[in-house]
């Protein structure tokens, strides 16, 4: 059968080539990222309980940053990008489900 | 109409044990999972009547009691991990999504082999647990912590399997889900699939995001033994029920997992014996997906009786009771799809049948179990091990029976006797219903599971249940040779489409060429189920 490969024309579509800007602008916003996280928890910004949040904060800015450009998301099908929310979406669920279990033991 | 020139059926290629075992062809692959899958059922099965014949009586009759917890442990490890997880997506997913979405093959065929041998691999880590260390696991299936960081039985090769195990089912999942999105046939869109590929879709999100949660949670308990990281272990300041709550993340969807591609086949076999277009066709699709997703959040409930807190309790309690809307639109739709149809009573429609009752009451004993004031009596009795058997084995094993019926003639293009199978789906009912039902009353009665030993007054149902084990296991080898004497003595060509089905494998032969169609399939005018415009089908 040739029908295989008939109706994709995603298959077909041009992939973005990202520019050296792009590149070095991510690898740029990597960089000042962690040097923020090393700021806040090694010369202590006095954030107490909420240290480990804006670790994480930061992290997940991280990840959306390289997903984002480094990854292409950007420039892919919306499809994708639904999908890594989704993902996203259940993530925090488990997560929240599981603290507000836990909290109120 | 394109012919395109084939002289050989997929049975007919390349001969010899290697050409099966490393085949890319998806219609070999799902027979290789097909066989493993019934070897692995059938220890399970005759695990499961060991189990059965020492609770014939009260007291020790047969096994020790250590004996018999490694025993309910690895009827568990089996049916769960080798037989009921992969069992329709593995099979009859791979044989039929590529035929039924009208393409030749699955998105990376080296993948589909390669979750195979995956799945292999696992399979004889699990069954290793018998020969190698200290014997099976003595856990049940669930591998609780602290007492499987403690016991001394062979639990880390146990969860290492299921680890394994998970990959092939992870890939299996991907495989699909590109499959879909990608290899449909021209002018088949989304609402144009059959139900059964919206279920296994379905099915396939939850095995590719669910899975890798377990295969984490297992590893920790291999960490919690050998390093005592203190994790689960409370002794060294870990927490119990937070194993609990990462092993049901995934096990509940896992739940759906099994279930799911079952409410596909369902939806298949409706149609074609009632002769009429399913009922509701967008809510059945849509459905699928509400119960994955809805699925996801619900893993609480097993945990109603472990310390959790009230307000866990609450939540998930009412988010239990969420999962049933979807599930009823699905039985409704398929009573409905009955209704005024031109019913043909044929041996899968009977497996279909049976289904839809065996599901009906896993599901309302189920409703039991989601309540909080139901669920503190009935919790860890033989009314949860009677309802997760009717909705696992009354629902999908009947409805991976059925599927094994209706496709039969199509994977090997010869037809069983018809009485004999109706024959042994009467004793499979009747066993089945004898064995399950009157654990649901031991079990209202306050059995408690998982003893090898009883109460004299729970005798009645047990042994009443152990009967019916012996007609179960009949009604088993009854339909299994049926099946294996019809595929080596059968003479009777069933031809392209004995049941008078419109999806697309019925339009080609049986068993079908190796490149799936042997001319252009025609599609439907009005999806899948359009039996006013359905297709002519020539020999």
């Amino acid at each position: 059968m040739e029908n295989k490969n008939l109706h994709n024309t995603e298959n077909h579509k041009e992939h973005h080539i990202s520019s050296y800007k792009d590149h070095f602008s991510t690898l740029l916003a990597l960089l000042l990222l962690t040097v923020v996280t090393v700021v806040v928890s090694v010369f202590g910004a006095d954030l107490r309980s909420l240290s480990v949040a804006t670790a994480l904060l930061i992290a997940t800015v991280k990840v959306v940053v390289v997903a984002y450009y480094f990854m292409h998301l950007k420039y892919d099908m919306k499809l994708y990008t639904w999908l890594v929310v989704l993902v996203a979406v259940l993530f925090v669920a488990f997560t929240a489900l599981t603290s507000i279990e836990y909290f109120n033991r | 109409m394109a012919t395109v020139s084939t002289d050989l059926n997929y049975l007919q290629g390349k001969k010899g044990l290697f050409s099966w075992i490393f085949s890319v062809d998806h219609k070999r692959i799902g027979l290789l999972y097909l066989y493993a899958l019934i070897t692995f059922f059938l220890v399970g099965v005759t695990l499961g009547i060991l189990m059965r014949l020492e609770l014939l009586n009260p007291g020790k009759d047969l096994l020790e009691a250590q004996t018999y917890n490694q025993i309910f442990t690895l009827h568990g490890v089996i049916m769960i991990f080798l037989f009921i997880i992969p069992s329709i997506p593995a099979v009859f997913g791979n044989f039929f999504l590529p035929i039924m979405l009208g393409t030749d093959d699955v998105s990376f065929p080296r993948l589909n082999l390669l979750s195979w041998w995956i799945y292999i691999i696992g399979a004889i880590m699990a069954l290793s647990t018998l020969i190698f260390g200290d014997g099976p696991a003595d856990t049940g299936w669930t591998f609780y912590a602290p007492y499987s960081v403690k016991t001394g039985t062979n639990v880390t090769m146990s969860v290492l399997a299921a680890f394994v195990l998970g990959f092939s089912s992870i890939l299996t999942g991907l495989n699909f889900i590109v499959t879909i999105h990608r290899l449909r046939t021209p002018g088949m869109t989304f609402l144009k699939m059959p139900l059964f590929a919206w279920a296994l879709y379905a099915t396939s999100w939850i095995q590719l995001l669910a899975t890798p949660i377990i295969g984490i949670t297992l590893m920790m308990i291999v960490a919690e033994r050998f390093f005592g990281v203190g994790l689960f272990d409370p002794s060294i300041g870990g927490d119990p029920i937070l194993y609990q709550h990462l092993f049901w993340i995934y096990s509940h969807p896992a739940v759906y997992i099994m279930a799911l591609p079952a409410f596909g086949i369902i939806s298949e076999l409706l149609p074609t014996f009632a002769r009429r277009t399913i009922f509701g066709y967008k809510a059945i699709a849509f459905s699928s997906l509400a119960i994955a997703f809805v699925g996801y959040f619900i893993w609480g409930h097993h945990m109603f009786t472990s310390g959790m807190s009230g307000t866990g309790r609450f939540i998930f309690s009412i988010l239990t009771f969420l999962v049933a809307i979807p599930t009823a639109i699905k039985v409704f739709n398929w009573v409905a799809t009955l209704y005024k149809g031109s019913i043909h009573v044929h041996t899968p429609l009977l497996y279909a049948l049976a289904f839809i009752f065996q599901f009906m009451i896993g599901g309302f004993t189920g409703l039991l179990l989601g309540a909080l004031a139901t669920d503190i009596h009935l919790h860890d009795t033989y009314f949860v091990v009677g309802h997760f058997h009717y909705v696992m084995f009354g629902g999908t094993g009947f409805a991976f029976f059925g599927a094994l019926h209706y496709w039969f003639p199509k994977i090997w293009g010869k037809m069983y006797n018809a009485k004999v199978a109706n024959t042994a789906f009467t004793l499979l009912f009747i066993g089945f219903n004898t064995l399950y039902f009157p654990m649901l009353i031991a079990g209202l009665m306050g059995m408690p599971r998982r003893y090898y030993d009883y109460l004299p007054e729970f005798h009645l149902p047990n042994m009443i249940s152990t009967f019916g084990s012996w007609i179960l296991a009949v009604g088993l080898i009854l339909m299994l040779g049926n099946l294996i004497y019809a595929y080596f003595k059968s003479k009777e060509k069933p031809g392209r489409n004995p049941w008078g089905g419109i999806t697309l494998e019925w339009q080609t032969q049986s068993p079908p060429p190796v490149q799936n169609f042997d001319r252009m399939p025609e599609l439907p005018k009005n999806g899948p189920y359009d039996f006013e415009h359905k297709p002519t089908i020539k020999e």
